[in-house]
């Protein structure tokens, strides 16, 4: 018996002693506010759960309960977009590309994180990300086996590529819709490069981490230009002014960056 | 006694010696009664079959357990054109999805073997080997889960799988067929749905005017192009579900075509998820001039109507697509705009497709 024990125990020391050190596995998160509050739709919930039966958050979404500045009250029945060279930065000046481009879908709950596993150990000072595809990446047909390839085409005669996004539903009444469709307006490149200070060393005890990157939607259309759906017309999509202005509004606050431990 | 029994057992060991030929029991010429290998094995061998993905199109999405070959898309285009899938032996695949029709039905409802209509327009089958939902509400995920329908269907082919097999395994030539391209002795569904599928994978089309005007090969008439620019504009506002080389999203919509309650949910009667209801998949416009008549019921008869449809703007109900944003109002196209779209419509006929064999 004592043999028995003392080979079992000895099994588990060699094993326990060729165990991998921790490692650490960071997960990018991509959640959706209105005015602070986590985004309903009206065609789904935004944390993935589905609307059988009438589910009680579902058909709250259907109210038109957002009101931008300019007093247009609205819902959010779509929203896809695309977030691309997603890059840690070290104070030793290193870069770590964490994903060339993801693709969020608001009815897709598998797309609102990925994971990076084993980030190599550093001290991270900042993120960068960019709000859609730069002209680099924004090519007619490079994505064309990723699953966004058919979502989000735009039109090669209106300057080819891809969406930035597509934010769609109802204002003023449920029969009235709005298209926010942003992407590169007759070649020019509407996208934008955020770069936020952040505080994560990574060392092999850290375990995993997450980084939060929020769309705060109701700011797409508030500051430091309002805009009115009403404006609209046929569409937005070959409107320079329009795409330049909801452009600097995102730049200015759509997005925030929150680190987990 | 012993010597007996010793020689008894040297002869059956010497005979047993004897027994040579194939013991591989994939092989064509497996022999149960030998023990010894003499190097005799036939095996079956297939062609692969090659899919050329053309210009601007993604990789083809091919099961890992049904890779294409020869053997398997001709046995597959065999069983597509014969009846004998069907109960009386009457209705083969191809009489509701006829090749000159760009393989769907010029009649608005298909009639099934017992004189019954079916409750939907046949599908065009046209570049499926792209698509991962299939009909008009996406109740299959793949060609084969799809090939298992309509041959059960009462209001199409009223047949039981256990009577297709058991008139399948009757036939010699079925049977060397299924044995060359899948190497089975028995037929059984599973094989009759992957051959169908591997058929469907090859209807692949690419070379309609708009595939050569877009490889420099011909140019488009005025009216052409100016249909091609109102499709891309967001006033004519088709490229966003008809959009990529495709011409579809393959998702699922609801374009404004009826107020509420839906006769048919379409696709939330598969999700059981209500604001799914009267969203139908989006159809390629490829050889949609060939494809008539249009929508999941077919209701309309002419590209003309359909045109009027998105002109109108459409109806309202819960699910209508935002997409559809000049709902009530309309899209308020001229009728030099309307026939110029209809021209590049026509321009995504494939003659080369509807003629094939």
């Amino acid at each position: 018996m004592k043999k028995i024990l003392f080979i079992t125990s000895l099994i588990a020391i060699t094993f326990s002693a060729c165990e991998k050190p921790t490692q650490t596995d960071l997960t990018i998160n991509f959640t959706q506010t209105v005015d602070g509050n986590r985004l309903i739709t009206g065609s789904g919930c935004s944390d993935g759960g589905e609307c059988f039966h009438d589910h009680s958050c579902c058909n709250l979404g259907k109210t038109l309960g957002y009101t931008n500045d300019a007093g247009e009250n609205y819902n959010i029945q779509t929203l896809k977009y695309l977030i691309s060279d997603i890059t840690l930065h070290s104070d030793d000046g290193n870069t770590l590309l964490l994903d060339e481009v993801h693709f969020i879908d608001i009815s897709d709950a598998s797309t609102f994180s990925f994971t990076v596993k084993d980030v190599p150990n550093n001290n991270y000072t900042s993120i960068s990300y960019t709000m859609g595809l730069d002209t680099i990446r924004n090519i007619n047909n490079l994505y064309v086996n990723e699953i966004f390839h058919s979502a989000m085409v735009w039109p090669e005669t209106n300057g080819g590529g891809y969406h930035y996004m597509k934010l769609e539903g109802a204002y003023n009444n449920d029969s009235t819709f709005y298209n926010t469709h942003t992407g590169g307006t007759m070649g020019g490149d509407y996208s934008f490069n955020n770069m936020e200070d952040i505080s994560l060393t990574v060392d092999d005890d850290l375990g995993d981490v997450s980084i939060n990157v929020n769309m705060e939607i109701n700011n797409w259309y508030n500051s430091p230009n309002q805009i009115e759906f009403s404006s609209y017309g046929m569409g937005i999509m070959m409107n320079m002014m329009m795409q330049m202005n909801i452009q600097m509004n995102g730049i200015t606050d759509v997005f925030s960056i929150d680190v987990s431990k | 006694m012993k010597q007996l029994i010793c020689c008894v057992l040297a002869t059956i060991l010497l005979f047993s010696c004897k027994k040579e030929g194939c013991i591989d029991p994939i092989a064509l010429n497996y022999n149960p009664d030998v023990h010894i290998n003499n190097g005799s094995c036939e095996y079956i061998t297939t062609t692969p079959y090659d899919i050329i993905t053309p210009y601007g199109f993604p990789d083809m999405i091919i099961p890992e357990d049904n890779p294409m070959t020869f053997e398997g898309v001709e046995l597959g285009r065999k069983l597509f054109n014969d009846p004998i899938l069907s109960a009386n032996n009457t209705l083969a695949c191809i009489n509701c999805h006829m090749p000159e029709s760009s393989f769907s039905d010029p009649n608005q409802l298909s009639t099934g073997i017992d004189g019954f209509l079916g409750n939907r327009n046949s599908s065009a089958l046209i570049n499926l080997g792209w698509s991962s939902s299939f009909n008009w509400d996406g109740s299959s995920t793949t060609l084969e889960e799809q090939a298992f329908e309509p041959i059960t269907n009462s209001l199409e082919m009223h047949n039981s799988w256990n009577n297709v097999e058991n008139t399948l395994n009757q036939d010699e030539e079925y049977l060397l067929l299924f044995k060359q391209a899948y190497n089975i002795d028995y037929i059984d569904s599973t094989h009759v749905v992957m051959a169908i599928a591997q058929f469907e994978r090859t209807l692949i089309s690419n070379n309609s005017k708009f595939d050569k005007y877009s490889r420099g090969e011909e140019v488009f008439t005025k009216s052409e192009l100016n249909g091609f620019a109102i499709f891309n504009s967001e006033k004519g506002d088709c490229f966003h579900c008809h959009g990529t080389s495709l011409f579809t999203d393959n998702l699922f919509h609801n374009n404004g075509l009826d107020v509420e309650p839906f006769l048919d949910l379409g696709l939330g009667k598969i999700t059981e998820n209500t604001s799914d209801n009267g969203k139908f998949k989006t159809p390629t416009l490829r050889n949609i001039e060939v494809s008539a008549p249009y929508m999941h019921d077919g209701r309309f008869a002419t590209l003309e109507k359909v045109i009027e449809h998105y002109d109108s703007g459409g109806h309202f109900s819960s699910t209508v697509d935002p997409l559809m944003k000049k709902l009530g109002v309309g899209l308020n196209l001229t009728n030099q705009e309307k026939s110029d779209l209809i021209a590049f419509l026509k321009t995504l006929t494939d003659y080369d497709y509807i003629t094939a064999e």
